[in-house]
């Protein structure tokens, strides 16, 4: 896998103050001040956020609002970049003590691909981590500053042990996917406390617990199929782990914290060079024959993306995170940020123009949803408000992955439904009070505890 | 510079309902002409009387509602189609023409039009002129397969649908394409398979027990009539039985969605069409059975939902309750999950 390095200066760099889900960052220049690479420009006091640092040296020329790849408009520092490498001066620090780690996360900006920042998932206030999982099955990632495969895995199995150094975790899994060649070699016969550790594949009711007892390990590597999708994360605890998420859960209320490829190298980065998290791979999809992966610094446009590649033909619609579930976008001025894995461009004539028409029945949903849904049944239920009954029949199962909406013949919205009727039924009953919800079974079944 | 903006997915599959339509079509195209060329004119009457007035009664149908007009889409002329295969060829046009009006008007549309429909409109214009007019929807004969060239062309078939199973092998392309779903045809032609062999044994048994057989070693030789074929498949094994399985039960609205569904709906087509082609004869009792399982196909869709991932099967759970009981040192399997 070839990785290019965007090297043309931009001509400004857009970095959002909020980049994860959680409070704004105060932002800490002001407009005319110059500022260094790795520079902190953002920060909050409160728990639930996570540093943004400027990825250029140049000049603040504004502070306003601009628009972000999720489609909305947010607070975002607006730098004008010069060519020069100055940056602040990074140490690395390896001694972080455990209970310090979490805060040096914070500082650090590291963020997960799916937006929680990656100090929350690993100290969840009031719960108890005791697995640490890094999600490596999106091989698409990897890379960027990995000189070879090996390296990649020595790092991976390094940041693992530092998540779970934070998280105060006795266990760790990296899981691969079965069809990734080239990671799975990498990983193959890895020596972890003096153990050659072998990839194994999650088969049946083999999830990682059994493997902890066989390899004797506190760390092993898995791998499993790709799954993909919004709200993949308890669906994946399930996968690996075989604990099953609760209903209006989330994997840390089961002991399991979820990470990515991209927080585990931003953290190994953090701890052995004392660098923040300003950069990051990405892919490009649509500019050439094939998939392009780029390294960019965060804050640059999406515009310079593609220009980088030379592209000049028309362009139908800009996704960001993949044609699935992606948004499409507006404009070109929009960042790339610390969530954006992939950046999609259809030409005017693969835009797809469909009108929705009934539901034929043909249960091409149903054979195609990883998570033993009926997407069609609940696309009606939704489009007529029951939203009880989609309960009844498991729409918080849903991961949003989109295959239903993808393959149906009548061309229906499923996917917005669903989504629809989730956010319904997470309003009706987010006032609910906790113990009473805890006996009705509604709501978060763990009470919080 | 503007882009265009719509909620993902920004890529779907290019199959759509009419592309669905027409490929029933020409899967039956290949048949419509071995029947033209087995009945001559008479047949192609038919079929023109039907298809056309299946597109002119939906398109009637579309305006004075003040629809929109959605004939291109092939599913009235598909309707219409498989009507016509399904009429004697003797039969006067106007015979055609009306079942494929009451197929369209209350078949389909009276339900609330595609995808609402709970009978199948093709067996709902069918059962309603065989049983209006049954002196012209009788067919000439009942077809049997007697040797393999009857597969090929069907000298004693009535119907233009039983005239060469062979030539039905479009839907089996269907299938491999995923334009029809392999659960349901699967299981119903099992059924089909399964029920007279079975049928086969129980006689046996029961000419044993008549006779007064006492010697066991008797009965069990019976387990192995049960590999040679029962007469019965002869008669079951005809064109409109493969029609009936690849192109009526398959018809998405009419059956279950659920995968579980699906696989016990193709059972009871089975089972129903064997009861009632056992007694009577296949042709009809394909269509009757077929119409009776339409009746069934809601109830077992809504008993057949899956349970949230991750949840045990009854099997499984009783699996689990003597696996549990039994010392760990004595298992095989994998128990040691932390």
């Amino acid at each position: 896998m070839e990785i290019k390095k965007l090297e043309t200066l931009p001509e400004k760099v857009i970095i959002p103050l909020r980049q994860h889900r959680g409070a704004v960052c105060e932002p800490l220049v002001k407009k005319g001040d110059r500022v260094l690479i790795g520079q902190k420009i953002g920060g909050s006091a409160e728990y639930q956020s996570s540093a943004v640092h400027s990825s250029v040296c140049g000049e603040v020329i504004a502070i306003e609002e601009a628009a972000h790849p999720d489609g909305n408009k947010v607070m975002s520092v607006i730098i004008q970049p010069e060519d020069s490498n100055e940056s602040v001066a990074f140490s690395a620090c390896k001694d972080v003590k455990p209970d310090k780690l979490a805060e040096f996360i914070k500082e650090s900006g590291i963020v997960e691909h799916y937006g929680m920042p990656t100090h929350t998932v690993l100290r969840p206030k009031g719960k108890k981590i005791d697995t640490v999982l890094i999600n490596a099955t999106s091989s698409e990632w990897i890379g960027g500053t990995f000189k070879t495969p090996d390296d990649y895995a020595f790092q991976m199995i390094d940041a693992l042990k530092l998540l779970m150094k934070a998280a105060g975790a006795k266990k760790g899994a990296i899981v691969l996917r079965t069809d990734d060649k080239e990671s799975i070699d990498a990983f193959e016969g890895i020596e972890v406390d003096k153990k050659k550790l072998k990839v194994a594949p999650l088969i049946g009711s083999r999830n990682v617990g059994y493997y902890f007892n066989e390899q004797n390990s506190d760390i092993v590597i898995v791998s499993q199929e790709r799954i993909f999708g919004k709200k993949i994360l308890n669906f994946f605890t399930y996968r690996v782990t075989g604990r099953k998420v609760k209903i209006g859960c989330d994997p840390t209320d089961a002991g399991v914290a979820v990470c990515g490829i991209r927080s585990a190298k931003a953290l190994y980065d953090a701890v052995h060079e004392g660098t923040p998290f300003y950069d990051t791979v990405i892919s490009v999809e649509g500019v050439s024959n094939k998939m392009e992966y780029l390294f960019v610094r965060i804050g640059t446009t999406f515009k310079d993306v593609i220009d980088s590649y030379g592209y000049t033909g028309e362009i139908g619609k800009i996704i960001a995170n993949g044609v699935r579930t992606g948004v499409a976008q507006y404009t070109d001025q929009v960042p790339v940020t610390k969530g954006t894995t992939r950046i999609s461009i259809q030409k005017p004539e693969e835009v797809i123009r469909g009108e929705s028409i009934e539901c034929i029945h043909c249960a091409r949903c149903v054979d195609v949803c990883p998570v033993e849904l009926i997407p069609s049944r609940l696309a009606v239920m939704a489009d007529q408000g029951r939203f009880d009954e989609c309960r009844q029949i498991h729409v918080e199962n849903c991961i949003e992955c989109g295959d239903c909406a993808a393959v149906c013949p009548s061309k229906i919205h499923i996917l917005q439904l669903i989504r629809y009727a989730k956010d319904a039924i997470e309003m009706a009953y987010e006032d609910m009070p906790e113990k009473e919800s805890s006996n009705l079974k509604l709501g978060c079944g763990c009470g919080g505890e | 510079m503007t882009y265009t903006i719509s909620a993902p997915p920004h890529k779907k599959t290019k199959l759509d309902f009419k592309t669905l339509n027409y490929s029933k079509i020409i899967a039956l195209l290949p048949l419509c002409l071995a029947a033209i060329y087995f009945f001559g004119i008479p047949a192609l009457g038919i079929i023109v009387a039907s298809v056309v007035s299946a597109v002119v009664t939906e398109f009637a149908i579309q305006t004075i509602s003040k629809q929109k007009v959605r004939v291109a889409d092939g599913h009235a002329a598909m309707i219409g189609l498989m009507l016509a295969l399904l009429i004697p060829p003797e039969a006067p046009l106007w015979i055609a023409a009306f079942a494929t009006f009451f197929a369209i008007t209350v078949g389909k549309h009276v339900f609330g039009g595609i995808g609402s429909y709970i009978f199948n409109p093709v067996l709902v214009g069918w059962v309603f002129t065989r049983s209006a007019w049954s002196g012209f929807m009788t067919p000439a004969s009942i077809p049997h397969i007697g040797q393999f060239s009857d597969l090929i062309l069907e000298h004693g078939a009535g119907l233009m649908v039983g005239v060469s199973p062979i030539l039905l092998i479009g839907g089996l392309y269907l299938i491999y394409k995923r334009y029809i779903d392999w659960r349901v045809p699967l299981s119903f032609f099992a059924t089909m398979i399964v029920l007279p062999q079975a049928l086969l044994f129980i006689s046996g048994v029961m000419d044993l027990i008549h006779k007064g057989s006492l010697n066991p070693l008797m009965y069990m030789s019976q387990m192995f009539a049960v590999l040679s074929p029962s007469p019965e498949l002869s008669y079951s094994m005809i064109g409109i039985v493969f029609f009936g399985i690849l192109f009526l039960a398959t018809d998405t609205a009419t059956s279950p969605i659920t995968k579980k569904g699906r696989i016990v709906y193709g059972i009871t087509c089975g089972v129903l069409v064997f009861i009632y082609g056992y007694f009577a004869n296949y042709v009809d009792g394909l269509l009757y059975g077929i119409f009776l399982a339409n009746c069934v196909a809601s109830f077992i869709e809504i008993n057949t939902m899956p349970a949230s991932y991750g949840t045990m099967s009854c099997a499984e759970k009783a699996y689990r309750r003597v696996m549990d009981k039994i010392p760990s040192s004595l298992k095989f399997e994998v128990v040691n999950n932390e």
